[in-house]
């Protein structure tokens, strides 16, 4: 199992946190990328990063508009796959969207999205007293606990 | 094991045929609603193929010296699942859409999916006056897809 990437996207539609891990060319490495909001050192590959957000929160958006307009308002969409990568989507009560980049081959990771929130996020962002109640331009996300847990705990799944 | 319905898109986005088979499952939608869904999701479907995330595999060389190769391009959504429905999606070669949606347990859709790409072939593109990229009103096809899509339902 791979997992490619990761984003958090909060109600406002920005996407508050986004992490990447690209398998590297040395057998058992890996380069992981960090991204909150628009500060990062090298401009390229954040402008590269920050339109990927935005296409896929435009995809996950209209995906899971299609999918309340067929299957009722208490469906939920839950992934997609093509021949390259599958898209896996979670959304929270309260509007929050997760959504994980893995291989073709991983079985539903909503489980998974559902543990990062309920052990990471709610723990170490929504419990920190110094974390603002809006995440402007990825405000509060970026953690070290947050950060740490959630990189230990995909490594864990690879 | 149910087919709910079935969705052909033209290479341009333009619906062209919009067939559901059983009552519930899928919630009714106005034609417009249709039209408008076929429009996104044709407009999902390039957006999915260029957020590939892999990196394409150095080119392997050409089994006949001279002759040109390209890598296969990124395929674009294939299988989308909700928790009441999946919906599996066959792009032609020319760049036509069908959109079949069943039920989360339904197997084998491949197989179904080439048998209806099948009729449109022999009912639908065989008709010469049918014309192209227009909606399809062709009783033929209506009568072998209802057929078919029936013994999959009651099986």
């Amino acid at each position: 199992m791979t997992i490619y990437s990761f984003y958090i996207f909060d109600r406002h539609t920005e996407c508050i946190y986004s992490k990447t891990w690209i398998p590297s060319e040395a057998p058992g490495g890996l380069t992981t990328t960090t991204t909150n909001g628009a500060v990062s050192a090298d401009r390229r590959t954040s402008t590269k990063a920050g339109d990927d957000a935005k296409l896929i929160f435009g995809t996950v958006f209209s995906l899971r508009n299609m999918v309340r307009k067929l299957g009722g308002d208490d469906d939920a969409f839950i992934s997609y796959r093509t021949g390259q990568y599958k898209l896996h989507f979670y959304e929270t009560a309260s509007n929050l969207r997760f959504v994980m980049l893995t291989d073709t081959a991983t079985l539903s990771m909503r489980n998974v999205l559902h543990q990062i929130y309920i052990n990471l996020w709610v723990e170490y962002v929504v419990k920190n007293p110094l974390s603002p109640v809006e995440h402007r331009g990825g405000d509060g996300v970026k953690n070290e606990l947050f950060e740490y847990g959630l990189d230990q705990f995909i490594r864990g799944l690879m | 094991m149910t087919v709910f319905a079935l969705i052909i898109i033209n290479k341009a986005g333009g619906l062209v045929y919009n067939r559901s088979f059983s009552d519930g499952g899928l919630n009714k939608l106005s034609t417009n609603d249709y039209l408008v869904l076929a429009g996104t999701f044709h407009g999902v479907h390039a957006i999915t193929t260029r957020l590939n995330p892999v990196k394409t595999p150095p080119t392997a060389p050409a089994p006949v010296p001279g002759m040109l190769t390209r890598p296969e391009p990124p395929s674009g959504l294939e299988v989308l699942e909700s928790e009441n429905f999946r919906l599996q999606c066959f792009n032609t070669m020319t760049g036509t859409k069908f959109l079949l949606f069943t039920d989360t347990t339904q197997a084998n859709v491949d197989v179904t999916m080439r048998r209806v790409y099948e009729m449109y072939s022999d009912y639908v593109m065989k008709n010469p006056f049918y014309q192209l990229e227009m909606p399809i009103r062709c009783d033929m096809f209506d009568r072998k897809l209802s057929s078919y899509i029936r013994e999959i339902n009651n099986r």
